[in-house]
């Protein structure tokens, strides 16, 4: 993995609508903070290397590097990435019901996790109005006071940051694909180091398609609604190709195609859908609100999913081969538009050594991509 | 008790510029002098209201230029002598009355005195207040040593009674902040009671209605005034010439550029061969004296600083004289042989005269200066123009900075004149994006808050210091909620006009002379405005920031004002809050994490960075514990402890 530091971080992700506010470099140092859904640089850092560019899954990322550190085996392009068990899931008897998305899956896997003590503490996201904000939950309990859709990116990482600080040495993480795949950047020791410690003990990936820029969304939902009586929102699998804002006793639907355009170049260019990276990711299930789609990916994910079972926290089915077959096109489609969209931005494969790219991946497995159907 | 006031008639003493000032002023019986702080003005008012109850005059440091001629003028109107004060821009804010002054004439004898600086020494404009005696027609004299200083000061109320009109005595820094020998003469001891008499014949110039017009009438008695000080200036012993009766050159000069000539004649060796005509009554130029000394030589150099005033002056005269003179070769500013840019010194009169005479001098020979040049380079640590440590401008402009940082739309501070000007500065981390005159930060910023309506959607903000806020900022402010203007306006409170040396403002309780006095309370002002008002701490960092990031996100006029002493105010007397400290263990130096934070960004002169031990260091000796430091340490190595 190529590393640079603050000054490329700014040209190549800050400066080209590339950063999408994950969080990641913002808590390790004074210079990155994140207000309202965006990141800044506050004051120019000198270093050649920095942990910020280490960490940002928008600057050279390199897919098959990542793939051989992570899994042990060559980036291939597949729809969904390495996994072990693909299945239908929702929340046990034994989760404490609330007021969480689609099956509660992630909300039962993360209070089961805290409670059986695999993580001292979680990484979540909760909102403040229409804004995402991190939260670390230590207790079982609290997890659910997060548990719903944001649509706009998070900077969740920076609270990773601060429990790493903290000195949480297990700690759980839920977290969109690009926060996942910063959060497999930082695990595979990029400096090399020889005390190197995971403070990660368990990371849930979720499927996302894309994401909001906050303010964008903020500014243009201003325009339609008083924006301080939403309390929800959804957007239904397809083809309803609408956005639900939720204000209490009245819904409103927005098109998607008047929210598209509040998409960022940084999510065009994602090619991950499914959080790859994660121990396990969760999404929901196309044509069932109510349920999720639950995919096992580790040794660790699986054993806890085992647990989980057994403890009355989740119930899992088979998952339809029709469900499967469609998640797969909607990956690899995302993979397609995503390589196809980095190369016009001239964000792909760049020379090394001469030019530094957003994205590094096989040509064997760009071809297979952009082949696949 | 100020040693102006005593010493004996005929006694000599070593004054600043600007103490023979007000000597003279106290020498000529005044019972009221005004004026607004600016370097290099200052010390007169200062000195002045030092000795105000020993002396029974009143002094004042006005709101602002403008007003402070305003007071001074309603005694002279009242028939006492009486003295205003301010630096060359701020006869730009007293221009507006100051043409009315000049038309409706003045009753006891009154006096502006401007001091100008030329350099821009402690300025951001090398300003000429000299065309505004041209401009609205008053004479003008300019003192040419320490001794004029305050003899010329004495005359020209004596100047003023005689043609009833405003009279203006020019300084400029080296003139105001250098000292010399000064004779001494009385001081008078009865002062008049003043009586304002209004309801004479109207047009009485002492007994009628203070009033430039009507204008025709009023106009024409001015221009008999200054024919009366022409008349005068003919014989002015302030107008001395030195040096052979023909010379091959003669140089005209005023002011500091005296000391220059004076000292360039004598480095050259030129005293056989050079005239030195120094002028003390630059404006109007009394023309037979002119006709007297043009007549000496062919060729003539005019040496002067920033705007060839006296060079202009000199040439219409000439022209008008060339029959009986015959036609001269000039030299001076307009042909480059004087820069028309910043301050003079010997050797640029030296160069002039040594090209003009074709005499082979080199004030300094050019390889030393190159040698010069190359060991500054390497020897000379480069020392940035920086807030003193403690300064609580650098806590707010880490604050601002951080939220327009955070805030992320590009937003912007429109600044103002103050110690916080040099936040365009990196000590200001470059915060400042405009600066121009008092007041004008928030002005500026009310017409960008306007621009919101064509799509514009950076942040605005303006800055003004606790004095600047009463001076001009007050209409701005105004200007911006009345329109609806979309603008955060930050007060840096530091209670005093810190800039110029804590000279009191209508915000605190005391006045020039030390008399307790009401307070106008600044955010009550701005609330009666109609802005919405924040206070914060600038050294409680978060809160502030906080604060600023809130206020940022609402429409409308918003103002927070950030109160924290200065660190130099006489108030604090040097004591430390905090006593600091540096875990060395703790601290991240140059790594990934913080980078030196502390000492290459903040970069607070009381924090070092110790290169061996690859840690930041307090440095006790001017470290004056604010605390501030701690509060930006992301690892918090440095430490802070209530000061015993």
């Amino acid at each position: 993995m190529q590393l640079f530091g603050p000054n490329e971080l700014l040209e190549d992700v800050l400066n080209k609508d590339l950063c999408i506010g994950c969080g990641a470099c913002v808590g390790l140092c004074p210079y990155f903070k994140n207000y309202r859904g965006k990141t800044a640089m506050l004051f120019p850092c000198t270093l050649p290397k920095g942990r910020c560019y280490a960490f940002c899954p928008k600057a050279e990322l390199d897919l098959d590097e990542l793939s051989s550190r992570s899994w042990g085996v060559p980036y291939d392009g597949s729809a969904l990435g390495n996994y072990r068990d693909v299945m239908i899931a929702k929340a046990g008897d034994q989760m404490p019901k609330g007021h969480f998305q689609a099956g509660g899956t992630v909300s039962s896997i993360m209070a089961f996790a805290l409670k059986t003590g695999m993580i001292e503490a979680s990484v979540l996201t909760d909102r403040k109005g229409l804004i995402p904000t991190p939260r670390l939950v230590t207790s079982p309990e609290d997890v659910v006071t997060c548990a719903s859709s944001k649509f706009t990116a998070a900077p969740t990482l920076a609270v990773l940051n601060q429990a790493t600080r903290e000195g949480y040495g297990k700690i759980g993480l839920v977290g969109t694909p690009c926060q996942v795949m910063s959060v497999a950047k930082r695990r595979s020791n990029p400096f090399g180091e020889d005390d190197f410690k995971d403070p990660l003990n368990l990371v849930v990936g979720l499927f996302c398609t894309w994401a909001l820029d906050t303010r964008r969304l903020i500014a243009h939902l201003s325009s339609l609604i008083d924006i301080s009586r939403i309390q929800g929102m959804d957007i239904p699998p397809p083809p309803s190709e609408i956005m639900i804002i939720d204000m209490g006793d009245e819904k409103k639907e927005i098109p998607l195609e008047e929210i598209r355009p509040l998409v960022p170049l940084s999510c065009q260019i994602c090619p991950d859908m499914t959080s790859e990276w994660a121990d396990i990711s969760v999404g929901v299930l196309e044509g069932s609100p109510e349920l999720n789609t639950l995919i096992v990916r580790t040794e660790k994910g699986q054993q806890l999913v085992e647990e989980a079972l057994k403890e009355g926290y989740l119930v899992v089915e088979k998952i339809p081969d029709q469900n499967l077959a469609h998640l797969r096109i909607a990956a690899a489609n995302k993979k397609k538009r995503a390589i196809k969209r980095a190369k016009e931005e001239g964000m792909l494969n760049n020379p090394l050594g001469e030019k530094r790219s957003a994205l590094r991946i096989p040509t064997e497995a760009v071809e297979k991509i952009i082949e696949s159907n | 008790m100020s040693y102006i006031i005593e010493g004996q008639k005929g006694t000599r003493h070593l004054l600043m510029g600007n103490e023979a000032i007000a000597r003279g002023a106290l020498e000529a019986g005044i019972s009221v002098a005004a004026g607004y702080p600016g370097t290099p003005s200052s010390e007169i008012i200062e000195n002045l209201a030092k000795v105000s109850k020993k002396e029974q005059i009143y002094v004042e440091w006005s709101v602002n230029e403008k007003v402070a001629m305003e007071v001074a003028a309603a005694a002279s109107f009242a028939g006492l002598r009486s003295l205003c004060v301010m630096k060359q821009n701020g006869v730009n804010v007293a221009s507006d009355f100051l043409l009315h002054l000049a038309g409706s004439g003045t009753r006891g004898g009154m006096v502006l005195v401007p001091c100008d600086d030329p350099g821009a020494l402690s300025s951001i404009n090398e300003g000429e207040s000299r065309h505004f005696a041209r401009l609205v027609e008053i004479p003008l004299l300019e003192p040419g040593d320490f001794q004029e200083a305050k003899d010329i000061t004495k005359w020209a109320f004596e100047l003023s009674e005689e043609i009833r009109s405003l009279v203006m005595v020019r300084s400029v820094t080296r003139l105001s902040h250098a000292s010399g020998n000064v004779v001494f003469g009385g001081l008078p001891k009865k002062k008049a009671r003043p009586y304002f008499k209004h309801d004479g014949f109207i047009l009485d110039p002492m007994e009628g209605v203070v009033i430039s017009a009507p204008v025709d009438y009023k106009h024409g008695q001015q221009h008999e005034k200054l024919q009366k000080a022409i008349a005068l200036f003919e014989d002015s012993p302030f107008n001395t010439y030195s040096g052979p009766e023909n010379p091959e050159l003669l140089i005209i000069t005023s002011s500091a550029s005296h000391f220059y000539s004076k000292e360039a004649i004598q480095l050259i060796g030129g005293q056989d061969r050079i005239g030195l005509l120094k002028m003390g009554t630059t404006w109007p130029i009394p023309p037979n004296l002119m006709e007297e000394h043009l007549s000496r030589t062919e060729k003539i150099l005019i040496v002067e600083e920033v705007i060839p005033f006296l060079e202009e002056s000199v040439k219409i005269l000439a022209a008008e004289l060339a029959p009986k003179i015959g036609i001269k070769t000039f030299f001076g500013k307009r042909n480059g042989f004087i820069p028309m840019v910043g301050e003079l010194n010997p050797d640029l009169v030296v160069a002039a005269l040594s090209r003009i005479l074709e005499i082979d001098y080199e004030a300094v020979p050019e390889d030393y200066s190159k040698r010069a040049e190359e060991l500054t380079l390497v020897g000379a640590p480069n020392r940035e123009l920086t807030f003193c440590p403690g300064c609580p401008h650098r806590a707010s402009f880490w604050s601002i900075h951080n939220v327009l940082e955070m805030d992320n739309r590009k937003g912007f501070v429109c600044g103002d004149i103050g110690c916080y000007s040099m936040a365009v500065l990196p000590c200001g981390f470059g915060t400042l994006k405009t600066l121009h005159a008092m007041g004008s930060g928030t002005g500026v910023a009310s017409g960008f808050g306007k621009l919101t309506q064509f799509g514009m959607d950076q942040a605005v903000l303006s800055v003004c210091g606790d004095s600047t806020f009463f001076h001009a900022t007050m209409p701005a402010l105004v200007n911006a909620v009345h329109h609806k203007s979309n603008i955060t306006l930050v007060i840096l409170d530091n209670s005093g006009t810190a800039m110029t040396g804590f000279q009191p403002h209508p915000g605190l309780p005391v006045d020039a002379g030390g008399n307790d006095v009401p307070i106008v309370d600044i955010p009550s002002v701005c609330r009666a405005i109609g802005a919405k008002v924040k206070i914060s701490d600038p050294f409680d960092l978060q809160e502030t920031q906080e604060t600023l990031l809130e206020l940022l996100q609402e429409e409308g006029v918003k103002v927070l004002v950030l109160k924290q002493i200065c660190a130099l105010s006489p108030e604090k007397k040097g004591k430390k809050k905090y006593k600091m400290s540096v875990d060395i263990n703790v601290c991240l130096g140059e790594n990934c994490g913080c980078n030196r934070l502390c000492t290459r960004i903040f970069k607070c002169p009381g924090l070092v960075w110790d290169k061996e031990k690859g840690a930041a260091r307090i440095d006790e000796v001017i470290c004056a514990g604010c605390g501030v430091c701690a509060s930006i340490c992301p690892s918090g190595a440095i430490e802070k402890k209530e000061a015993a």
